[in-house]
């Protein structure tokens, strides 16, 4: 009879039970887009900062934050002046360590040496400039208006930038190269890449005139394996192409260690050293232990880089996590409330038949079990209705796949900065930093997603049962007081 | 058998108190068919709550078969309407929701019987109301006097010892009104039922063995002699 009645009650009188589990319903859609929104923000900052560390990467060590200098190492470009109508082209490649802060490679082996680090790998990001044309008369105008940099900003902002001076016509290409220790492919930017076709380095390779590049990169210049590059006179050979799994590139050609220190002339050198930590948990300890006992270090662990996340990414993870939190459960509570009143109003209303009930000899718990029952199957459609609606909604965003912006650095940045200047290898997109002094900022763009976890559909249908209960106790508490003398009185 | 002794009820509410019942003695014989009487709020209803256990009085004993509804658990209260108690409400209060069918056996629910018998007596009950035909009727697509046979069929589908009855033709049209009192004067002698009825309608009362009348919920008893 509970299921008849049920059944029954559930047919004939839909429209009130819809109304109990819609409220729940849209309250349970919201949980789990909020939800899954932001395990799409995390996802997405995880992105960022794997795009720069690499895999398995727990914290990167640089130089200290050193005074700007004077200018001192300020880039600077030498042309031959020739006559009016010269038809010659010239290059110059300009090779800079980004930052212009490296360690001496011994600091890796004393990284590594450390108390709770697994293992320290050292690399060497460079930017290179390359500028060609023709050059008749006059100088170069650099035009510093792009930059956001301080004296001295490095020649234009974005790849190409064509400057044409008076008489000059000249093409400026920037691109990044990051030169990997190719004994150690387990640790390093390049962890985060794939190699989509050719190969990876050999270990044997160290001093190799070989190169992997970018995907995005390699498209861009129409580079395949077989090709060569050239970078300040030197010839490499590309052998694999690698595509980063997620966000962007760390840079946008690799080549060995030692090829790169060569070619910026800073034997044994590096400008950032990744560490991975034996202990996840103890990177806190392992950091200070870093800094105290190699001097002249900075050291930033992933949850350090999380902070200097700015931009829509993080104003939107902080959308989702606070607002989107407190939106979703003030929801949750109106619609939890407000399936309680239904319910019990609904009680009120039926007063007279579950008084009849009492009457035929039903017992209070009986006709309780019967509020709480439909109300707990009021829940739970509210529950499905509501996966359902949740579903749809994080399929929505993802599909959409909104754009976030996100600036790493900031506040950390500046010259010699952990994060910034000296920081890891900026991204393919990334923005060239200013020049000494400038805010070493680096931006990524990350498409927002709302992966739906199976955590998150449990805590729906928790939610849901919670729903039903909450108004079946409204419900029961109101039904459970009636008297069966409520049969007689006059209701209609 | 019921023995009422100086049953009283009061209804309190705020400073309001009503004595809706005021030191009523009754006796109701087995078989016995009583009908009561009175003007509106005179307590009629109050009394027959009594006798059915749905509500407690405020003083005094009402005894059925030797013992106290005043005093029982509500538990053992409710098993007592469960099983020797059928009633029959002005407005059929049947639930608007289930069959008539489906009603019948609402009142075979407390008595744990078993679904397929349920169901079968629930038939059985009907048919016996002249409803045979309309089982899976909802009590909206019935008429007043169909609906108030079901409520007839589910009152006595469990074979109670007493059948109570509020003013059960009050909310039906004359012709109808002699119909449901033709099938309870048939089910009152078929089932040797002890039956009490409230009614405002005086050639009803004319025929009862006995007439009660309560104002201000005291009684004068009429033994009807021409019955
Ligand atoms: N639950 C209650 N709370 C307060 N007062 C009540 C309650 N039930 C009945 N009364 C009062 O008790 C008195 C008797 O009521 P009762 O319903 O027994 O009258 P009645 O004879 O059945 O009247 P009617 O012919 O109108 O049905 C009335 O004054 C009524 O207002
Ligand atoms: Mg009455």
């Amino acid at each position: 009879m509970f299921f008849t009645c049920l059944r029954r009650e559930l047919r004939r009188r839909g429209k009130a039970a819809l109304v109990v589990a819609s409220g729940l319903a849209l309250g349970i859609a919201l949980v789990i887009v909020v939800n899954s929104v932001s395990r799409g923000m995390s996802r997405a900052q995880d992105e960022v900062l794997q795009s720069l560390y690499g895999l398995g990467t727990d914290m990167s060590v640089t130089k200290a934050a050193a005074p700007p200098s004077k200018g001192g190492q300020r880039p600077r470009f030498r042309f031959e002046a020739k006559d009016d109508g010269s038809e010659d082209t010239q290059s110059s490649d300009l090779v800079m360590t980004q930052g212009f802060a490296t360690l001496p490679a011994s600091t890796v082996t004393e990284v590594a040496g450390q108390k709770g680090v697994s293992s320290a790998v050292g690399g060497l990001s460079l930017d290179v400039v390359k500028v060609s044309g023709q050059f008749t008369r006059g100088r170069i105008r650099q035009d510093g208006g792009e930059q956001r940099g301080g004296p001295g900003g490095g020649p234009g902002g974005g790849p190409p930038a064509r400057i044409e001076g008076g008489g000059a016509d000249f093409d400026v290409n920037h691109y990044t190269v990051y030169g990997t220790d190719v004994t150690r492919p387990e640790l390093g930017p390049l962890t985060s890449s794939k190699i989509t076709s050719g190969r990876g380095f050999r270990t044997s390779e160290t001093n190799a005139r070989v190169a992997v590049a970018d995907a995005a990169y390699a498209k861009e210049k129409k580079l395949e394996v077989g090709s060569t590059v050239t970078i300040k006179d030197v010839t490499y050979e590309v052998i694999g192409i690698a595509t980063a799994s997620s966000g962007d590139a760390a840079a946008n050609l690799y080549i060995p260690l030692k090829q790169a220190q060569t070619l910026s002339g800073e034997k044994d050198k590096v400008t950032t050293i990744y560490v991975k930590a034996t202990d996840s948990q103890q990177l806190d300890t392992v950091k200070s232990a870093i800094q105290k006992n190699v001097p002249g270090t900075t050291v930033t662990t992933s949850s350090d880089l999380a902070k200097t996340v700015s931009g829509s990414l993080s104003t939107a993870a902080e959308l989702a996590t606070g607002v989107g939190t407190w939106l979703s459960a003030a929801v949750l509570v109106a619609a939890f409330l407000i399936a309680g009143l239904l319910t019990s109003s609904a009680v009120s209303r039926r007063v007279r038949e579950f008084g009849t009930l009492k009457a035929l000899g039903w017992t209070s718990g009986r006709v309780t079990r019967q509020v709480v029952g439909e109300a707990v199957v009021n829940g739970l459609a509210g529950g499905a209705l509501g996966i359902a609606l949740g579903l749809a909604g994080a399929y929505l965003v993802t599909a959409v796949g909104p754009v976030l912006q996100a600036q790493l650095g900031g506040p950390l940045g500046g010259m010699g900065g952990p994060v910034g200047g000296a920081g890891g290898p900026g991204g393919g997109r990334a923005v060239l930093g200013g020049g000494p002094g400038g805010p070493g900022t680096t931006s990524l763009e990350v498409a927002l997603t709302a992966p739906v976890s199976a955590t998150t559909i449990a805590l729906a249908v928790g939610l849901a049962v919670t729903g039903g209960l909450i108004a079946g106790a409204f419900g029961g508490w109101r039904a459970a007081r009636l008297r069966p003398a409520d049969a007689l009185r006059r209701v209609d | 058998m019921y023995e009422l002794r100086g049953v009283t009820k009061r209804y309190v509410r705020g400073k309001d108190a009503v004595q809706a019942l005021d030191g009523i003695d009754l006796t109701i014989g087995d078989g016995d068919r009583l009908v009561v009487q009175g003007p509106t709020g005179g307590g009629k209803s109050t009394l027959l709550q009594m006798l059915g256990g749905l509500d407690r009085p405020t003083s005094g004993e009402v005894v059925l078969d030797g013992i106290d509804l005043a005093s029982l658990s509500e538990a053992r209260l409710t098993r007592v309407r469960s099983e020797h108690i059928g009633f029959v409400f002005q407005s059929f209060n049947l639930i608007p929701t289930l069959t008539a069918q489906e009603n019948v056996e609402t009142a075979l629910v407390p008595l744990g019987v078993r679904a397929a018998e349920r169901r079968a007596r629930a038939a059985e009950a009907l048919e016996s109301v002249g409803l045979g035909e309309r089982l899976t009727h909802l009590p909206g697509e019935m008429s007043g006097g169909q609906q108030q046979r079901v409520a007839i069929a589910r009152a006595l589908v469990k074979r109670p010892k007493v059948l109570l009855a509020d003013e059960p033709t009050g909310n039906l049209d004359e012709s109808t009104r002699d119909e449901i009192m033709d099938v309870l004067e048939r089910m009152w002698k078929e089932h040797g039922l002890t039956f009490v009825m409230v009614t405002h309608d005086s050639a009803l009362a004319r025929k009862a063995s006995r007439l009660v009348t309560i104002r201000q919920g005291r009684i004068t008893v009429e033994e009807n002699t021409g019955a």
